[in-house]
């Protein structure tokens, strides 16, 4: 199981971004999103999660927005930008490009 | 957009740092009560719940500093914390506020104010177009001065230059509505403003077209300060005719507010075509004369041309001119100076001057530092415990550093403000003094951007150069040893960090006080120097008869006229006329040949001074007759012309010996015989060295220029007004200028010693209240420090005298080694400090004993009193404390 450590901060910013791609959503709900999808492989530390979407903001890759949640709370909702996207696509490529020569050097014996 | 999008958050983050803040707890706030909920919902206790919660989300405090670290103000917050901690801490010891501020203040305003006089003297241009292509003439026989034709062949011969003007600094006699009045201005050559490109504020300047036949240019352009005040600002001056000399002038225009012509010292009131030279300088033209060399030139370099192309094109022509006419231009050679001080003439002494000023000024102004930076020392001591402390619970050193600095910076800028605003009323006093005498010298030092910028730059320099060393060894301190009470960084022997500045201090102190201990005393050699004449009881009057009008015919009996009526005023001495006296700014000179060189090659030349007098001159003026006689009614254009020499020009022309009645060659050639032989005097400066002087007779030579000596018991200005009374009666047309005693008039003489012992006083001044503080801060402190172990030395039995031996033996010490320091300084410095100080030397044995004796004085009053409070220690309170 990975630590929060080992999460590389470009892996970290990578999930954020698809894990919002579909639908604006707060922070709980991106890390719980996380977890399941990656059958509770991947646990990220729930605070880590702030500082990176707060970067992101920052970067103007996403933006946010506080909206009221099914309880009537109101919650700060996290969604793409255009620029975003094309960040995602751009890193996305990259990440299947690694992943794919990494399984290939693991698995060529 | 993104750009906008980004910054504008940065914004938010920056201005509203609170919400930001309050909304990011909001988020994590929201996240773990999601998670409670969760927890809750999968079956645990809420306390349960919640506690898994918190562990699964970290460290909140650490997750919200390093969230907000991304919105990227972080260096920004801890500034903003850093100032107001130390605005905090500032206001806490207000003396300490206070001393560093004026320290700094005083500092900074010293030099900031000489800083603004070299910037008027050296570093603002000409207010004209493009001032740094511009290029003053000089050349190896006059200096600053060309004859006009050798002018005109440059004009007209030269490749390197886009416009070459000439022009000649005038007095004219103008009339206006209060009558006529002696003003001062320009004869400028035709393409004057258009060489400078300036543009007029009112009508138009005159250009070459207009200068071009001997007094067929009657026309005049005005400045902007004699528009208004000799003309009322009259809108529709323009075309009008003025009367200069009491002959019609066009008004072409009126010159632009801050154009004051040519020279930075110098402000004209109206500028006339130079063709108008003989009728302004009436009866001497010299337009067309290779042997009068009276006109200053000032060109615009082409381009791309460099000063050595220029000089070379110059020098090229300067061969060709003593191939034409050898005996005029004989050995001629140019070179370029910076215009705006009659070129090397007055710049060079005047910069030399300045400079060497703004030195000592630095040194004042790193005594202050020395000063402030033993303060911070002191305070640093004194904060150990709570930087201790800081260190101890994890603050960085580097943090610290920058925390101490910035207290610091804040500290010397508040300093270097006060110190501003400080020099800005001082040069504005200087503006408005002016020199009591007859010549517009203007001197306006003006307060700008650079001015500001040199004092901010002083204040930011001091803060990290003299803050730097305390602020780091206050990081330094051990939080171990001194939370336990013991405390570091003051050890009582040896020398300590603060007792070395101290040292620096005293070393500064001292070549300070020396220098203005030199310049008192060359102000007082100044003040004894035999002049060769006489000034006491003796009142001048001036007039210029050719400017108002006088043929010489006419004009000659009217001075024999004027000196026959003040002789007869009540009161009077005697009385003589001459054309100008020496030491005021008017001085001639001329060429004689020695009496064994009949031949009058230019290389046997000698210059010697002239004055023209009349007979009654040397009696009234107490100039000693040392052989022979006086001039008398007799010697007139009907007789052999004579002349009186100095006992200088005796030993050139005659070799020593015995010189009435031999005669020499005068500059024409014709052979004078010398009727009488007269002492030294002082004539163009009171340190030059004895100079040649020749005295013609006014009935053999005349002048319109005349001053009348009156020698009388009266007050100077009761005199003065008898004087103007007779003339009057016999003139009430003509304008008297230069009125007053003979003393008064000699303030000229006397400026640059007494501008030297001012400038000089007040930084010896400063320099004693620094170190004063410095010393006293210093003995004071230590002891404080050692009071504890005063009052045990005390309660042992030490006799008062012995506690006083205590302190004061290390503070003797210092003193010695500064003075020691400082003479090394004032030794090896002695070239500046005589650039500055005439006549006085720093190896003269009393000044140098007036600096010991200041300094001793200066340490035994500073360290006087805390002495005392340490011999006034009870050895129970001192023992009870702590």
């Amino acid at each position: 199981m990975a630590k929060p450590n080992d999460l590389v901060q470009g892996t970290l910013d990578l999930l954020i971004l698809k894990t919002i791609s579909l639908e604006p959503k707060h922070g709980w709900a991106i890390a719980k999103r996380i977890q399941q999808i990656s059958g509770e492989v991947l646990q990220v530390q729930q605070g880590s999660l702030y500082p990176a979407l707060h970067r992101l903001e920052q970067k103007a890759w996403i933006k946010a927005k506080w909206k009221d949640t099914e309880t009537g709370r109101q919650a700060k909702f996290y969604s793409l930008t255009a620029a975003g996207r094309a960040q995602l696509e751009k890193e996305a490529a990259n990440w299947n490009r690694l992943s794919a020569a990494i399984s290939l050097v693991v698995q060529t014996t | 957009m993104m750009w906008a999008r980004r910054f504008s958050l940065r914004l938010q983050a920056l201005f509203l740092r609170n919400r930001s803040a309050k909304r990011l707890d909001d988020e994590m706030q929201f996240h773990l009560d999601q998670q409670i909920a969760e927890n809750v919902a999968a079956g645990m206790t809420p306390k349960e719940a919640r506690y898994v919660a918190i562990r699964a989300f970290g460290n909140t405090t650490y997750l919200k500093e390093e969230t907000r670290d991304t919105w990227g103000w972080t260096w920004l917050e801890q500034l903003a914390s850093d100032v107001r901690y130390g605005a905090r801490m500032l206001r806490k010891s207000p003396s300490f506020t206070t001393v560093a501020i004026l320290t700094l203040a005083l500092g900074i305003g010293a030099n900031t104010t000489v800083f603004g006089v070299v910037n008027t003297l050296m570093l603002r241009p000409l207010a004209v177009e493009r001032p740094n292509e511009l290029a003053f003439l000089e050349n190896a026989h006059y200096g600053p001065s060309q004859s006009f034709p050798n002018y005109m062949d440059l004009r007209d011969r030269n490749h390197t230059f886009a416009g070459l003007a000439g022009y000649r600094i005038s007095p004219m006699e103008l009339e206006t509505d209060k009558g006529a009045v002696r003003i001062w201005g320009y004869l400028a050559t035709g393409n004057y403003f258009d060489v400078l490109g300036v543009k007029p504020s009112l009508g138009r300047f005159f250009h070459q077209e207009d200068d071009v036949h001997p007094g067929a240019s009657p026309y005049a352009v005005l400045s902007y300060g004699a528009w208004q005040a000799r003309f009322g600002g009259d809108p529709a001056i323009v075309g009008k005719t003025i009367r200069i000399n009491r002959l019609p002038y066009t008004v072409f225009g009126v010159a632009p507010p801050d154009f004051h012509g040519t020279e930075l010292l110098y402000w004209p009131e109206v500028w006339v075509p130079m063709m108008m030279e003989p009728q302004i300088e009436a009866g001497n033209p010299w337009l067309d004369n290779r042997n009068t060399w009276n006109t200053y030139v000032i060109g615009r370099l082409k381009p791309n041309v460099s000063t050595r192309q220029t000089e070379a094109d110059l020098n090229a022509i300067a061969a060709q001119l003593t191939r034409e006419y050898p005996s005029e231009n004989e050995g001629l050679q140019f070179w370029l100076a910076k215009p705006g001080l009659v070129g090397d003439f007055v710049g060079g002494p005047a910069r030399a001057f300045a400079l060497g000023v703004l030195l000592l000024a630095v040194l004042v102004l790193l005594a202050a530092c020395a000063n402030l930076a033993s303060l911070l020392t002191a305070r640093a001591t004194d904060r150990q415990r709570e930087l201790a402390v800081r260190l101890a619970i994890g603050a960085g050193r580097g943090r610290l550093v920058r925390q101490i600095l910035t207290e610091t910076l804040a500290l010397s800028l508040a300093g270097g403000f006060a110190g501003y605003v400080l020099a800005s009323f001082l040069t504005q006093a200087l503006s408005r003094w002016r020199m009591p005498m007859d010549f517009p010298f203007q001197f306006k030092a003006v307060v700008d951007w650079r001015v500001f910028l040199f004092a901010l730059f002083a204040s930011i320099a001091t803060a990290v150069i003299f803050g730097f060393g305390p602020a780091w060894r206050a990081s330094k301190a051990d939080p171990n040893l001194v939370l336990r009470g013991a405390v570091t960084g003051w050890g009582r022997s040896g020398l300590s960090f603060r007792d070395a500045l101290v040292v620096v201090q005293i070393a500064l102190c001292f070549v300070l006080v020396s220098a203005c201990l030199l310049s008192l005393r060359g102000l007082q050699l100044a003040l004894k120097t035999n002049l060769g004449f006489e000034p006491r009881n003796l009142s001048v009057v001036a007039m210029d008869l050719a400017l108002a009008g006088y043929s010489e015919e006419r004009g000659r009996a009217f001075q024999q006229r004027a000196l026959q009526t003040v002789q007869q005023l009540p009161g009077v001495e005697s009385a003589a006329y001459s054309n100008s006296l020496p030491l005021s700014i008017d001085q001639s000179h001329t060429d004689v040949f020695p009496a064994d060189k009949p031949d009058l090659r230019p290389s046997d030349r000698i210059s010697a001074v002239y004055y023209q007098a009349s007979p009654g001159f040397f009696a009234t003026m107490g100039i000693k007759l040392l052989g022979g006689r006086e001039f008398n009614w007799h010697d007139d254009a009907k007789s052999p012309p004579v002349a009186i020499v100095n006992l200088a020009l005796v030993k050139r022309l005659f070799h020593n010996e015995n010189a009435v009645g031999k005669s020499f060659p005068a500059y024409s050639g014709h052979p004078v015989e010398v009727v009488g032989v007269v002492e030294d005097g002082k004539y163009d400066s009171l340190t030059e060295s004895q100079q040649p002087a020749v005295f013609w007779p006014i009935l053999q030579s005349y002048n319109s220029t005349t001053t009348l000596e009156v020698k009388s018991s009266l007050p100077a200005m009761q005199m003065v007004g008898e004087v103007h009374r007779a003339i009057a009666q016999l003139d009430p047309e003509l304008p008297l200028y230069g009125a007053g005693s003979l003393e008064q008039m000699l303030g000229y003489a006397f400026f640059p010693s007494r501008t030297a012992a001012l400038a000089l006083s007040a930084f010896g001044l400063l320099a004693i209240i620094l170190a004063a503080t410095g010393i006293h801060g210093l003995v004071a402190y230590a002891v404080s420090r050692r009071t504890h172990e005063i009052g045990i030395r005390m309660a042992l039995g030490a006799a008062p005298v012995q506690v006083l031996r205590l302190t004061i033996s290390k503070t003797a010490a210092l003193l010695l080694l500064g003075s020691f320091f400082g003479l090394i300084l004032v030794l090896a410095a002695g070239q500046v400090i005589a650039s500055i100080v005439y006549q006085a030397h720093p190896h003269d044995p009393l000044v140098m004993a007036g600096v010991c004796v200041t300094i001793a004085l200066l340490g035994l009053v500073a360290s006087w009193v805390p002495a005392r409070r340490a011999t006034r220690v009870d050895p129970l309170v001192a023992l009870r404390y702590e």
